[in-house]
């Protein structure tokens, strides 16, 4: 009897850690979000910040943050929030922890799709002879092209992470050689759109461009909240996960289309971001251990205060220049990726 | 050794064909163009192509792993970031000054990988091994992305020799590098006993009486000179140290006396290969070599993945 209270005593005291877990990195992105509010060419302070976004404040204030600032801010969010989501889900699929968008070639094919996309639907005047609403799905196609080469010249070997992430290697610098091309012969105007793009930045926001993410990112939750279960028994081995009943190959896809299509839309808006989807779900397990379920909360929150905090670097440390976004998550996540990969190789997980 | 006399014969056919190419493409054929830019740009292929080769070569040796390549090891970025921080901060401009910061970041990389596979001891898979080496990459070339975009005179001045290739380098640059390059490689035969005794394994080695640890800091060293030196010529070049070795293991014999001089009679003749496709390929523009390079090497290491019996798990 004590036994069970005290273990349910426990289980509460573990319960309270794993609420911590979670607040601070939410009280840590709400800070983040004003800061980077008030930083721009102009400083506005935090209580300002405040008062604009909760309808108050001068009318100056509120239409720098509402229409300049404010869709940067959330387009950094949102793009976080999708490139560590679609980490975690590949990383779940492939049962790897070292397994990401950008090392399995999906970036760089969705970089290969809208570069084609401005090469091929634009005409002598460079202007675009389609909507640009239809470069999400440009993207999309490139990286699932790229997706499922992978996947296809992996098939043999599945069961083999290592083979997987060469292939990917080589798909990867596949795709940036075709982008280099495309890039030199499409018209020099879309080319030079398409450079600024490639860098990864989020720096020409617009409110419609977070909407269209936003919705892409819901839809993307209510999915994996349908596919949690699954997701769950996908860390289990081959064998196990059948047994317990469910369609392992037909989640495994629906996971790895999901994964495609959230890296697609945030490359697609944000440009090439890097080492987001790999080191943050890591990062979410090292906060509170392998769990899909806990992890799938923590990973957009973690996500979006990394793309966040980069973007502000970025934009502060070498001002009034601003750097691209992308190099500043490489410079972070590189590190922390080699920490990671040292300490699996010395538990001799490798 | 058919087969290398065969390849003997690409390699003298190639030069003609560049030469062909280049009357047909001038219409007259001027020989001040041809030898003024068309020659230094194919002496400075086949000696980039040569020493990346031979270095690639090296680094398999040393590390035992197939995969092992100045570019996927970021070797080359670390050249190229120590050569944008000289220019840009320290305001370097001297020519041989910038070589020798070159040297100093490609070995810089390369200690970090020796670092890497000695914390490991042996368990570094060489798949693990190309992930830090990727991630090594990737970390360098965005610092020097940064250093690039906070300082636009740099990027005017570095931009395009960063981008990689072989046109309009300076016939100083090459008449002063491409010495050290073919010494580099011949010290590299010399060595070619040794080295293969150092592949067959460290008990092997120390029995015959080797002093194992010197000789792979050597070997170390030399290979990052090569590739260090090649940046300074070509910028960053990828793919040629992984391709050309395994071409060559492919033509037979395969002691370092036999594979030295047919990695880099390959290698010279990839990045010839290169250098012409990548002129002609969208006419009259041109594709950095790179682009091409990677055109090439991307379906060899797919390939070598798929036949090879990589004793890789990870």
């Amino acid at each position: 009897m004590t036994n069970i209270v005290l273990s349910q005593s426990a289980r509460q005291g573990r319960r309270q850690t794993h609420v911590a877990r979670y607040v601070i990195p939410i009280v840590a992105l709400g800070f983040l979000i004003i800061l980077a509010t008030a930083i721009g060419s102009s400083w506005i302070g935090p209580d300002r910040v405040i008062a604009a976004l909760v309808g108050q404040g001068t009318a100056t204030d509120h239409i720098i943050i509402w229409t300049l600032r404010l869709p940067r801010v959330a387009l950094a969010i949102l793009s976080g929030a999708a490139l560590a989501l679609a980490g975690l889900l590949l990383q779940t699929v492939v049962r790897n922890s070292i397994a990401s968008p950008s090392v399995l070639g999906i970036v760089d094919g969705a970089a290969v799709g809208v570069v084609l996309f401005l090469w091929l639907c634009s005409n002598e005047n460079n202007a675009l002879t389609v909507s640009v609403h239809w470069l999400p799905l440009a993207a999309t196609c490139g990286a699932a092209v790229f997706a499922f080469s992978v996947a296809f010249l992996a098939k043999g070997d599945i069961a083999q992470p290592a083979r997987l992430i060469l292939y990917g290697i080589a798909c990867a610098a596949l795709a940036k050689a075709l982008v280099t091309v495309l890039v030199i012969l499409g018209p020099v105007y879309r080319s030079s759109q398409a450079l600024i793009w490639l860098a990864g930045s989020v720096h020409t926001a617009h409110w419609q461009d977070a909407a269209i993410l936003a919705t892409v990112l819901f839809c993307a939750l209510l999915t994996i909240l349908a596919l949690c279960p699954a997701c769950e028994q996908m860390a289990l081995d081959h064998e196990t996960a059948s047994a317990t009943g469910l369609s392992v190959t037909q989640s495994k896809a629906a996971a790895l289309a999901l994964s495609v299509i959230l890296t697609a839309a945030a490359v697609s808006f944000a440009g090439g971001i890097a080492f987001v989807g790999l080191i943050v779900p890591n990062l979410a397990r090292a906060l509170l251990g392998a769990s899909f379920k806990r992890r799938a909360v923590l990973v957009p929150i973690l996500g979006a205060a990394m793309v966040l905090g980069a973007d502000i670097l970025a934009r502060v440390i070498a001002f009034p220049l601003e750097l691209p976004t992308g190099s500043i998550t490489a410079i972070i996540g590189a590190p922390y990726f080699l920490f990671l990969l040292m300490q699996k190789i010395k538990h001799g997980q490798t | 050794m058919i087969v290398a006399s065969l390849h003997i014969g690409l390699r003298v056919y190639t030069p003609e064909e560049v030469w062909r190419a280049l009357v047909a493409n001038d219409g007259s054929s001027e020989a001040l163009i041809i030898s003024g830019l068309r020659l230094p740009r194919t002496l400075a292929a086949l000696f980039v192509g040569a020493a990346l080769g031979v270095s690639g070569l090296l680094m398999q040796g040393v590390l035992r792993n197939p995969l092992a390549e100045p570019g996927l090891l970021g070797v080359n970025a670390g050249a190229s970031f120590a050569v944008v921080f000289a220019f840009a901060v320290l305001g370097v401009s001297g020519f041989l000054a910038l070589s020798i910061y070159a040297l100093m970041g490609a070995s810089a990389v390369m200690a970090v990988i020796f670092a890497l596979v000695a914390t490991a001891r042996g368990a570094l898979t060489p798949v693990s091994l190309v992930l830090a080496g990727v991630t090594i990459a990737a970390f360098v070339s965005s610092l020097t992305q940064v250093l690039i975009v906070t300082d636009e005179g740099t990027m005017e001045a570095l931009l395009f020799w960063l981008a990689g290739g072989f046109a309009d380098r300076g016939g100083v640059i090459l008449w002063s590098v491409g010495p050290l390059l073919i010494m580099g490689m011949l010290v590299a035969a010399l060595f070619s006993r040794e080295l293969d005794v150092m592949v067959t394994g460290d008990e092997t080695s120390r029995a015959l009486g080797i002093d194992t640890v010197r000789l792979r800091l050597f070997v170390f060293g030399l290979s990052s000179s090569l590739a260090g030196l090649s940046v300074v010529i070509a910028g960053p070049v990828g793919f040629i140290g992984l391709v050309a070795p395994h071409i060559a293991r492919l033509m037979g014999g395969q002691s370092h006396a036999q594979l030295l001089p047919r990695t880099a009679l390959c290698g010279a003749s990839i990045a010839l290969v290169a250098d012409i496709s990548a002129r002609r390929i969208v006419m009259p523009q041109e594709v950095p070599v790179t682009a091409t390079l990677a055109l090439i090497g991307a379906p060899v290491l797919i390939g070598l993945v798929r036949t090879s019996r990589l004793r890789a798990t990870a």
